[in-house]
């Protein structure tokens, strides 16, 4: 018991990987948040007048709620008061916003990124991933465009999505989460500066993975992203997204919304490794993690799988969502939430059932080490029309320390007597039983935790692609590797 | 969360104004802890005021239909012609008309020695103030501190150390009045060390407008006590219920509740548990069968808060017409209060695409030595076995009974009481009939 426990506090004293800072000269914009800053940022983006509309639009909104102190607070999470003027919106790695090609990219965002393990240009040949890599508030590069756009698919950047698809961005954007959603979609939509957008045309299977990867570099600033993913009617596409920050005492905002829509008979499938820098051992800095994803499946037949690992992040909101209009659509949501040190974390997520024959599917494992507080908070709602829904929900958790918390709230709202909603949940530590025997097996204790643990997540990690999948049995066992004891 | 005078409802001025009214001059001969709760209960009150909405505990629930009647406190009670009590069923039984105990109305002659079934004033008041008002904690919750605020009387039942009373004891709150009423009935339960007692709780209500009953029953389970609890309701359809159980359970005792519910307006059960010493366990059971616009809404807590205890909770719920079911159970184990068995189900079925069910189970976990778990479905009558039945002769709505009435029985055969055993089942058939 004595040894076990040492373990896990170590395990729950590891080290964060992605801690350091890249030195590049950047264009960041003074703190604060008023008009001026939004006409500043749209200025930058040079965006077209109904953006920058927009953008006022909705920064009034967030005026409104924020006088009236509506920042959500009913997840349980103990969050800090943040200091909406004390952050920097807008944040860009050189002097030059936009690129053209890999070779104007600053070697030393390249070294970045190869740093964090997607090398741009390597990948582009291999993996046959196509990447997107937003560093602060700006897109640096987009690799295969060429090959995509050949099949229809647009791939890039929202920057450049606003200036050449300015019809499809205005036809979607806000169409999912609208501005008025909450508190940080109405923040996001007044100050996002970047992000990725991304459309498959009709019946277009997309040939290979696409992915983002996310990074907040330079202190003081906040990471504002907005995704926007169209998958047009028969279409298919895996979306990767992936993110990282450096070691920073104070804390950092994330405050992103991602979007899906899919048309009739689309799949869409979203992956997210999700490890944002957690704050030290002690819960100094860190990055708040306060995203709205949702999707929709708009026509019938469509699918839309979410798929998380979230390790980082020392507060972590976050609710990735799944409309479901029409009539046999689905909805999953997959998903391993891995705290320590004393990280929180509020998350889960809502399957709407609106279309007849809709099916949704929740499994979401939560493991709690240190002094750390772990949530699942998911809505159900079966709409009165919507005949033969079907949900199945599982939420397991495990504890790994006596110190942590770990906690299910789910909500379960049946209005049509056709549906059959399931709901299960378990909490437990990790058996004595099992570490005896692999420990009679010759496994030693660490590994046997190790082991286990990495079981309790196979049903998830299993769904992740197969890029991923490595990455993220790698980032568990690290994180596994200072918190089991 | 103060309430100002300015944002405060009609329906709280109207009650502040009458705990003024009724008890700004002294009233002789009380003791004087009862004044002191009364009155922190009215501060507590002031400053809370009724959940909204925007309350998570309220969330499902609206109780602002039945605030907006002009409400008045009951101050005197006539006594009804008789009671019902239950069929077949020898229980020695107290009947409180209002919140005193009817001597004609009730039989009790024949209790074990030392046990006591009274008012709250008539009790010896030394047992009164240890526990008047502990279990049942006015902070933060607004029905509690109105029930305390208007509290001069309630029913008493005390079990000395190691009594066992053979046949259940009976508490009947026979209500009467006319117009809409607030009637706010209070038991308190002691159980001294191995006592042993089963406890029926019901009420009659002949209350004439709508009305709202908000009870409050307090129960101190002592060090391996056996106390097992029922509690039927079966209000008219414009009566609603605000009903709180508040129980604090010693070491090694054992505490059973069985909640019954069958239509009534607003039905609302808070149900707390407290089990504060190692070796408890603890039981909830649940029914309820809403029809009409009936809402039934069953919100209960177990705070494990030390070690090595047990909680098994079972909730059942048929919806049918315009009904409404809530359940939100939650389990809380404390830091250090590790292995712990807690274990949570609940299943409805939802009978028409008009009726609704809202399911919210909780676990919130802070030991990492326990095992915990819950389980929620929501659906409707299996097709396949409807279609069995019917091939063996049986209509469809006869199928359909039986299939609930099943259904309705894992919980009703908690009850060890035959006789009562058989008026639920009776209830149940009638409750289901098309």
């Amino acid at each position: 018991m004595n040894t076990d426990t040492q373990y896990l506090h170590e395990v729950a004293a590891s080290d964060y990987e992605h801690g350091w800072v890249t030195e590049v000269v950047s264009d960041t914009i003074p703190k604060g948040l008023s008009e001026d800053i939004i006409r500043l940022i749209a200025s930058k983006k040079q965006d077209p007048d109904w953006m920058l509309e927009n953008r006022l639009r909705a920064f009034r909104y967030w005026q409104k709620l924020e006088a009236a102190d509506q920042r959500p607070n009913w997840a349980h999470l103990s969050i800090p008061a943040i200091d909406f003027q004390n952050i920097s919106y807008y944040s860009a790695p050189g002097s030059k916003p936009k690129y053209e090609s890999l070779e104007e990219v600053d070697p030393e965002i390249l070294r970045t990124f190869e740093r964090l393990g997607i090398p741009l240009q390597e990948q582009k040949l291999l993996a046959g991933v196509a990447v997107d890599a937003v560093i602060d508030s700006v897109s640096v590069a987009t690799s295969f465009k060429e090959e995509l756009s050949q099949l229809g698919i647009i791939f890039c950047s929202f920057t450049e999505a606003i200036e050449k698809h300015p019809e499809l961005v205005q036809k979607y954007m806000g169409s999912v989460v609208p501005y008025t959603d909450n508190f940080y979609a109405a923040l996001n939509a007044a100050v996002f500066s970047d992000g990725s957008f991304c459309y498959i045309p009709p019946g277009v299977r997309c040939p290979m993975e696409l992915s983002t990867y996310f990074r907040i570099n330079e202190a003081g600033t906040g990471q504002f992203e907005r995704t926007l993913i169209v998958a047009d009617k028969g279409s298919y596409v895996s979306y990767l997204e992936g993110c990282t920050a450096p070691r920073r005492d104070d804390n950092q905002l994330h405050a992103a919304v991602v979007e899906i829509i899919a048309h009739e008979d689309a799949e869409v499938k979203y992956s997210t490794i999700q490890n944002w820098y957690p704050g030290d051992s002690g819960g100094t800095g860190g990055v708040f993690n306060f995203v709205t994803k949702r999707g929709i499946c708009l026509e019938d037949r469509a699918k839309i799988s979410w798929t998380q690992l979230e390790t980082g992040s020392s507060i972590t909101w976050k609710y990735p969502s799944v409309i479901l209009k029409g009539d046999n659509t689905k909805g999953e949501f997959y998903s391993v939430a891995f705290t320590k040190g004393r990280q929180q974390a509020d998350t889960g997520t809502k399957m709407l059932h609106l279309g007849r024959n809709t099916s949704s599917t929740i499994i979401s494992k939560g493991i709690s080490a240190g002094r750390s507080s772990n949530s699942y908070r998911g809505l159900v709602r079966i709409n009165r029309k919507a005949d033969n829904a079907r949900n199945f929900s599982q939420c397991d958790s495990m504890l790994l320390g006596d110190r942590c918390g770990a906690h299910t709230f789910p909500y379960l709202e049946t209005s049509n007597p056709t549906a059959q909603v399931e709901h299960e949940a378990t909490t437990s530590k990790v058996g004595e039983d099992q570490i005896f025997y692999c420990k009679q097996r010759g496994i030693s204790e660490q590994d046997a935790i190790k082991l286990i643990v990495s079981g309790f997540c196979q049903e998830i990690l299993a769904k992740l692609p197969m890029e991923f999948a490595v990455e993220a049995r790698k980032l568990l066992a690290i994180e596994l590797e200072g918190s089991v004891g | 969360m103060t309430t100002s005078t300015a944002t405060r409802s009609p329906a709280e001025t109207r009650l502040i104004e009458a705990f003024y009214r009724l008890f700004s001059p002294s009233r002789n001969g009380e003791p004087g802890f009862l004044r002191n709760l009364r009155n922190e209960a009215i501060d507590c009150f002031q400053s809370l005021g009724f959940p909204g909405k925007k309350d998570e505990a309220w969330k499902y629930t609206s109780l602002s239909g039945v605030l907006r009647e002009p409400l008045t406190v009951q101050e005197q009670c006539d006594p009804p012609a008789s009671v019902h009590g239950i069929a077949g069923l020898d229980a020695h039984t107290g009947v409180f008309v209002g919140d005193t105990r009817s001597d004609s109305l009730s039989s009790l002659a024949s209790l074990p020695e030392g046990v006591i079934v009274s008012s709250l004033t008539s009790a010896p008041p030394a047992l009164v103030a240890a526990h008047l008002g502990q279990h049942a904690t006015i902070s933060g919750r607004a029905f509690v501190a109105l029930n305390t605020a208007f509290l001069r009387n309630g029913a008493f039942v005390y079990m000395p150390d190691g009594t066992v009373c053979e046949q259940p004891i009976h508490i009947v709150h026979a209500l009467t009045g006319a117009g809409a009423t607030l009637a706010q009935p209070r038991t308190l339960v002691v159980a001294g060390t191995g006592a042993q007692l089963r406890l029926i709780e019901t009420v009659e209500a002949h209350l004439s407008g709508s009305s709202l009953i908000n009870g409050v029953t307090e129960i101190f389970v002592g060090p391996d006590a056996h106390v097992s609890r029922f509690e039927i309701q079966d209000p008219a359809n414009h009566i609603s219920v605000v009903s709180t159980l508040d129980v604090y359970q010693n070491g090694g005792s054992h505490f059973q509740n069985n909640t019954f519910t069958f239509g009534g307006n607003v039905m609302r059960n808070n149900i707390n548990m407290l089990p504060d010493a190692e070796g408890c366990e603890t039981l909830l059971h649940g029914l309820f069968i809403a029809r009409g616009h009936s809402h039934i809404d069953n919100h209960t807590l177990v705070d494990h808060a030390k070690p090595r205890c047990f909680s098994s909770e079972n909730y059942r719920g048929i919806l049918d017409g315009h009904a409404t079911g809530v359940f939100n159970g939650k389990v809380l184990v404390r830091q250090d209060a590790q292995q712990i068995n807690a274990y949570q189900t609940n299943k409805s079925i939802v009978l028409a695409n008009t009726a609704r069910m809202y399911a919210k189970p909780e676990l919130e976990i802070y030991a990492d030595d326990v095992k915990c778990s819950h389980g929620a479905t929501t659906g409707q009558l299996n097709e396949e076995a409807l279609f069995y039945l019917r091939s063996r002769g049986l209509t469809l709505s006869q199928a359909r009974t039986l299939m609930l009435q099943a259904f309705a029985r894992d919980i009703i055969e908690k009850v060890p009481l035959q006789p009562l055993r058989d008026a639920l089942d009776q209830r149940v058939a009638a409750g289901l009939m098309h």
